[in-house]
C-alpha cells in the first residue's frame, strides 16, 4: 500500500470517530433525564413509606438505598457528562489536524521532482511534522478519555444489577404492606422501568464504546503505517 | 496558474498569482500578492484553504517563504484569509496585519492573538525588509473594517475587493484590456457589496492623492497607467449599494 491509501484510509476513520464521538455525546445525554426521574422516583419512595407511618418501616429501609442509587447514578452521569464534551472536541480537533495534516502533503507534492523551488521543502516539512506531533498527542489523549469514560460508565452494569434487586424487594414488601402495597409497588415498578432503560441506555454506549475503541486502535495502525510508509 | 512579477527594482519587487486553471469552478478566483524586499516577503491576501498548496507551492518556486514575515488581510473574507493557519502551522512566527475591528474573527480561523497585528481603523504603516508601506483605509469597501496598501516606491495600490472583476474562465489576461468591456464584469460585484457612496467617495479621494501606476484587486484584471483613472472615475459615478435587485 502507498501513502495515499493509508492517508486516505485515515481521512475516513477520523470522520467515522468523530461521527461515534457525536453519537455516543446524544447517547450519554439521554442519561440525564434518567438519572432526574431516579431523583424523582426516591423522593416518591420516601413519601410513601412516610404516609404508611409504621407499617412502613421495612419500606423506608428501601427507600434509603432507592435514594443511595438514584445519586450513585446521578453522580456517574454527571462525570459521563463532563468527559463526553472533551472527547467531541478532541476528536473534531483531530479531523481538522488531519486535514491540515494532508494539505501540507498536498504543498509537499509538488516539490517532488522540482528542482525549481527556491523555497526548501522542510520548511512544509517541519510544519507537516509538527501536525503529524499534534495529531499524536491529540490520539493519545482522545485515547486517554475513551479508556476514562469506559471506567466510569463501568459501574452502570452493577447499578442496574442493584435497581433490579431494590425493585424486587419492593415488590416483596409491597406485597405485605396491606392497603399502602399500592404505592409501594408503584414504586417497584416505576424502579424496575427505570433501571431497564439505564440498563439498555449503558448497553447502546457499551457498543458505541467498543466501536469507537476499535477504530481507534485502526487509527493507530494507520497512523504507524503511515510513517512508516513516509 | 499564472505567476507574474510586476514590479521589480534592486530588491524590492511585487509578484501576483492568479487564474489558477485547477480551481474547483465554484470557488471565485482569486489574486495572492507577493512583496519582497530586501529578502524579506510579505504576502497580501494569501487566499484560502481551498488554495494554499498551489500558492505556496507556486510562490515557493520564486521565493523563499521561510522569509516571508508577515501576512496582510485587507479584510476577514475566507477567500483573502482562511488559509491563515496553514501559513502559521509552516511558520509560527509570522505576524498577520488585519483590521483591528476583525481581530476576535479571524482568530476563529485558529490564529492565536500573538501572531496579530492589528491595524487601527485610520491606517498606519507596514515595515518590510526596511520599506515603508502605507495602510489606507477602505472601510465599508466592502467590508466593515477595510484596508488597502499603497507602496510609494513601485507605485502600486493593493485595492482588495475594490475593483474586482467577475471574469469569464477564458479571460486569461492579467491586465485590463478593454475598459468598457471590464466595467461590465465589475459593476454587478460593486453595486452588490460595495455597501456605502461616502465610504467610496473618501476612498477615491485618497487614491487619487497618491502617484499609483497599478492598482490591483483581489479578483480579476490589474489596472494599469491610464486604466487607474479610468477605473476611479467610473466607481465615483456608480451607485453602489443597490445591486440587489435591478442588476445582474
Amino acid at each position: 500500500m502507498n501513502e495515499n491509501i493509508y492517508t486516505r484510509n485515515m481521512g475516513e476513520e477520523y470522520d467515522t470517530i468523530f461521527r461515534q464521538c457525536v453519537s455516543l455525546n446524544t447517547e450519554l445525554h439521554k442519561l440525564v433525564p434518567l438519572a432526574k426521574q431516579m431523583h424523582l422516583l426516591s423522593s416518591n419512595a420516601v413519601s410513601s413509606a412516610a404516609r404508611a407511618g409504621s407499617e412502613g418501616d421495612a419500606f423506608r429501609v428501601l427507600t434509603q438505598d432507592i435514594q443511595l442509587l438514584g445519586d450513585d447514578v446521578s453522580n456517574c452521569i454527571d462525570d459521563t457528562q463532563k468527559i463526553i464534551g472533551e472527547i467531541v472536541l478532541l476528536a473534531s480537533n483531530l479531523a481538522r489536524l488531519f486535514s491540515s495534516y494532508v494539505t501540507f502533503g498536498e504543498v509537499l507534492s509538488h516539490f517532488e521532482d522540482d528542482e525549481s523551488m527556491i523555497t526548501s521543502p522542510n520548511f512544509f516539512a517541519k510544519g507537516q511534522k509538527k501536525i503529524a506531533g499534534d495529531l499524536r498527542d491529540n490520539n493519545n489523549q482522545l485515547s486517554r478519555s475513551l479508556g476514562m469514560l469506559i471506567n466510569l460508565l463501568s459501574p452502570v452494569s452493577t447499578l442496574v444489577k442493584k435497581g433490579e434487586y431494590l425493585a424486587v424487594c419492593s415488590s416483596v414488601e409491597a406485597a405485605s404492606s396491606g392497603e399502602y402495597g399500592v404505592s409501594f409497588e408503584a414504586v417497584s415498578s416505576m424502579l424496575r422501568e427505570l433501571v431497564s432503560q439505564l440498563g439498555q441506555q449503558s448497553a447502546k454506549q457499551s457498543s458505541l464504546l467498543r466501536d469507537l475503541s476499535e477504530a481507534m486502535e485502526k487509527q493507530q495502525i494507520n497512523m504507524r503505517n503511515l510513517l512508516y510508509a513516509r | 496558474m499564472r505567476v507574474e512579477q510586476l514590479y521589480k527594482k534592486n530588491t524590492h519587487s511585487w509578484m501576483v498569482m492568479g487564474r489558477d486553471p485547477d480551481r474547483r469552478e465554484e470557488v471565485i478566483d482569486t489574486n495572492q500578492y507577493l512583496i519582497q524586499s530586501n529578502g524579506r516577503g510579505l504576502l497580501l491576501d494569501p487566499g484560502g484553504v481551498e488554495n494554499f498548496s498551489v500558492v505556496a507551492a507556486e510562490f515557493s518556486k520564486h521565493f523563499d517563504l521561510a522569509n516571508v514575515e508577515a501576512i496582510f488581510a485587507s479584510h476577514q473574507d475566507p477567500d483573502v484569509i482562511s488559509s491563515l493557519s496553514f501559513w502559521i502551522q509552516a511558520n509560527p512566527k509570522l505576524l498577520v496585519y488585519v483590521p483591528k475591528i476583525w481581530v476576535s474573527f479571524i482568530t476563529h480561523f485558529g490564529v492565536s492573538l500573538e501572531n496579530m497585528r492589528p491595524i487601527p481603523d485610520e491606517g498606519g504603516v507596514i515595515t518590510v525588509g526596511g520599506r515603508d508601506l502605507e495602510v489606507v483605509p477602505a472601510h465599508y469597501l466592502h467590508s466593515p473594517g477595510n484596508l488597502s496598501i499603497y507602496d510609494p516606491e513601485a507605485k502600486i495600490f493593493f485595492s482588495g475587493d475594490i475593483g474586482a472583476a467577475l471574469l469569464p474562465e477564458d479571460h486569461t489576461d492579467l491586465f485590463v484590456t478593454d475598459f468598457a468591456e471590464h466595467a461590465n464584469c465589475m459593476e454587478y460585484f460593486h453595486r452588490r457589496w460595495m455597501p456605502s457612496n461616502t465610504a467610496k467617495a473618501r476612498w477615491i479621494a485618497e487614491v487619487r492623492r497618491r502617484d499609483v501606476e497599478m492598482l490591483c484587486p483581489q479578483h480579476g484584471a490589474i489596472f494599469k497607467g491610464d486604466d487607474v483613472g479610468r477605473f476611479l472615475s467610473w466607481f465615483e459615478n456608480l451607485d453602489v449599494g443597490s445591486g440587489w435587485s435591478n442588476v445582474r
